[in-house]
């Protein structure tokens, strides 16, 4: 039975902020995996990955690597849970009964990043 | 509460100097992040699973007001509006940017603050039962003693690299609320039988991958021996600690595979060698340090102020979050950062400063923070205790939880700790939710939930301990029973196979209507019930077909 290919892509952090980023189409790093490019050669995920090394040694990101995903029809899904919660943001809940969130007035990372 | 003296306000305003230079060389690219690493975790910076984190030492858990807006301030200039209380006494900011994290350490250093060795393997911050100086159990105020170990500790050449952290706790009441117990260190201030203040020195506890109950390897060591007997332990331990394997690096380790008897020898004949050394702590030099944690100017109360007209929600909170104090017509407030369905430890920069107010107001201008992640005001009037808890309330911080079972313990975990491998925080949202309507009928019951081995939500020593693993990717959470991280301290056993990440909270509420139903009486805690029936029961309602 023939193994599905993996499809992987590349993931950092902006080394200015922090902030969660994937290398897009374009080859620049963005902040929604939605627009992340997918590698599903061994040539690509290699090109991918000298990339974030290229990245990363221009002080661009940090700590490159790259992640597994599934390609669904809602776009691409990480494989691993980790790569799900880094990729969308803190999955602290809201809809507790009884809760209410610290700062009613702050904009939820994973609901910003959801809308 | 100590004050900075010449020597520690330029010593931190050097550090936060020379790490604003080393950012700005870092995002210039003259340092490698291989370079600067070291230098960011040396100054409490880590870069997590989102974003960097900056976590701030909290010396054994004590705050004044100024201090507390600043970190509101923080909070919402260069944050989102939140911080979160941790289970070492101290706080983290989840969001910083790393260009802006040198103007934050010069905004604590403005308050006599700073995040030195909050990480790294050194000594970290000492933390300390946090109704120290308040609590009628105690036989002194242990703070003094841990403040001259953080002086001690801050920068200590020879113990800046350590085969792994170290950690050292300190309480002076029988009631261990410090968990001195699953410390690399832990220190009972107690009257020796000389009738003098001394030392019981627990050694080698921790948590972990591999959980380990310290041992009194010396049950009176003289006050004045205090610094020449911890340079003589962690001397023994920098020489013999493993450095070729992390995970076998702690001192808990070498004790455990020494045996207790041989590291204390070794301790004993170090300690000889050193111990009228320049590191014997002068009574004038004590005396020094205590007058810093001087008692207020307590004023002469009635002992039983009058908690009249009685209103439900109040009379509840009294019972379960207000404690006797030393002083006749005082209590002791534990603030509980526990809201029904809330994240475990989070306030925000507006709860900060409203718990800033009320310190300043009513409590002598202090607030601690508990190792269990909620906050104290340790010396409230009993009089003003319905003004207090009305404050709370408007700031949602009112609820009448402490020691129950919504009052859960959880690290971070994989929404935002990079080392995590499930869920910590949302398992406690929904625990906390399912079990409400009955905390009270439950009683006293302690859940404790970790993201993943490193066992920074204490699940080993939780009543009722949760520790989140990866399966195939996936979340899935081992379920445990029967440990304590208090002067019985014991550790958790594993009830049988894991849960998924719904299973779980069904799990933990059969366990919770195990024992509602075997229950001797509504007296019988949950932890006396277990010891007394044994896991059998719990297995039985948990696992039976």
């Amino acid at each position: 039975m023939n193994k599905a290919p993996t499809v992987c892509v590349l993931t950092a952090n902006r080394l200015r902020d922090g902030t969660v980023v994937f290398l897009d189409f374009e080859g620049a790093w963005s902040e929604t995996l939605l627009e992340a490019v997918a590698a599903r050669s061994p040539d690509e995920v290699r090109a991918l990955r000298d990339r974030g090394t290229y990245d990363a040694i221009r002080n661009i990101v940090v700590e490159p690597y790259l992640i597994e995903v599934h390609e669904t029809a809602n776009g691409l899904l990480p494989i691993r849970y980790r790569e799900r919660v880094r990729a969308a943001g803190p999955s602290v809940l809201d809809d507790v009964p009884g809760y209410s969130h610290p700062d009613p007035g702050a904009t939820h990372d994973a609901h910003a990043k959801a809308a | 509460m100590y004050r900075y003296d010449e020597f520690d306000r330029e010593f931190v305003r050097q550090r936060v100097a020379q790490f604003r230079d080393q950012v700005a060389r870092r995002l210039a690219g003259e340092l490698t992040e291989d370079e600067f690493k070291p230098l960011r975790l040396m100054n409490g910076v880590y870069l997590q699973l989102h974003a960097y984190m900056l976590r701030i030492a909290v010396p054994y858990g004590t705050l004044n007001s100024r201090q507390m807006r600043k970190l509101a301030h923080i909070a919402r200039t260069y944050d989102r509006g939140t911080g979160h209380f941790t289970t070492r006494q101290n706080l983290q900011f989840n969001w910083p940017k790393l260009a802006d994290i040198p103007d934050i350490l010069g905004e604590l250093a403005s308050v006599e603050m700073h995040a030195i060795q909050t990480s790294g393997n050194c000594i970290r911050n000492v933390t300390a039962d946090h109704f120290a100086g308040a609590t009628a159990e105690e036989v002194a105020d242990p703070r003094p003693y841990a403040e001259i170990i953080r002086q001690w500790s801050s920068l200590h050449p020879e113990f800046s690299f350590l085969p792994r952290k170290f950690k050292v706790a300190v309480t002076a009441a029988s009631r261990d609320r410090a968990a001195i117990r699953v410390h690399d260190i832990g220190l009972e201030l107690k009257r020796l039988a000389t009738g003098s203040l001394g030392f019981a020195v627990f050694v080698g506890g921790g948590q972990g991958r591999t959980p380990i109950i310290a041992k009194c390897i010396r049950d009176e060591l003289p006050e004045a021996d205090l610094l020449s007997y911890l340079e003589a332990v962690l001397r023994i331990y920098n020489l013999h600690g493993r450095r070729d394997n992390k995970f076998k690096a702690r001192i808990k380790i070498l004790v455990h595979e020494i045996g207790a008897a041989a590291f204390s020898a070794q301790v004993e004949e170090e300690w000889q060698r050193i111990r009228d050394s320049a590191l014997r702590l002068p009574e004038h030099e004590i005396g020094r340090i205590r007058a810093y944690f001087a008692p207020p100017p307590f004023e002469h109360r009635p002992s039983k102020a009058s908690l009249r007209p009685p209103e439900r929600n109040f009379e509840r909170w009294v019972t379960r979050n207000t404690h006797t104090h030393k002083e006749p017509g005082y209590a002791i407030v534990t603030i509980s950062l526990k809201p029904i369905g809330g994240v475990p430890g989070d306030a925000s920069a507006e709860q900060m400063e409203a718990i800033a107010d009320l310190a300043q107001q009513y409590s002598f201008d202090e607030v601690r923070v508990s190792h269990e992640q909620n906050l104290v005001l340790p010396h409230v009037r009993i009089e003003d205790l319905r003004r207090v808890h009305a404050r709370l309330q408007a700031v949602g911080l009112g609820e009448a939880n402490a020691g129950l079972v919504t009052d859960i313990i959880a690290c971070p975990g994989l929404d935002y700790c990079a080392l995590a491998n499930a869920r910590s925080i949302p398992i406690a949202q929904r625990i906390s939710a399912r079990l409400a309507a009955r905390q009270d009928a439950i009683g006293d019951l302690k859940i404790k939930i970790s993201g993943c081995i490193n066992a920074c939500g204490h699940h080993h020593v939780g009543h009722i301990g949760i520790l989140g693993v990866e399966k195939r990717g996936e979340e899935h959470y081992q379920l445990l029973l029967g440990g304590s991280g208090a002067e019985d301290a014991a550790l958790a056993t594993i009830a049988g196979p894991g849960f998924g990440p719904d299973g779980i909270v069904d799990a933990v509420a059969k366990v919770v209507d195990t024992y509602l139903l075997l229950r001797a009486s509504a007296n019988e805690t949950f932890l006396a019930a277990y010891g007394r029936l044994g896991p059998a029961p719990f297995k039985e309602a948990l696992y039976a077909r």
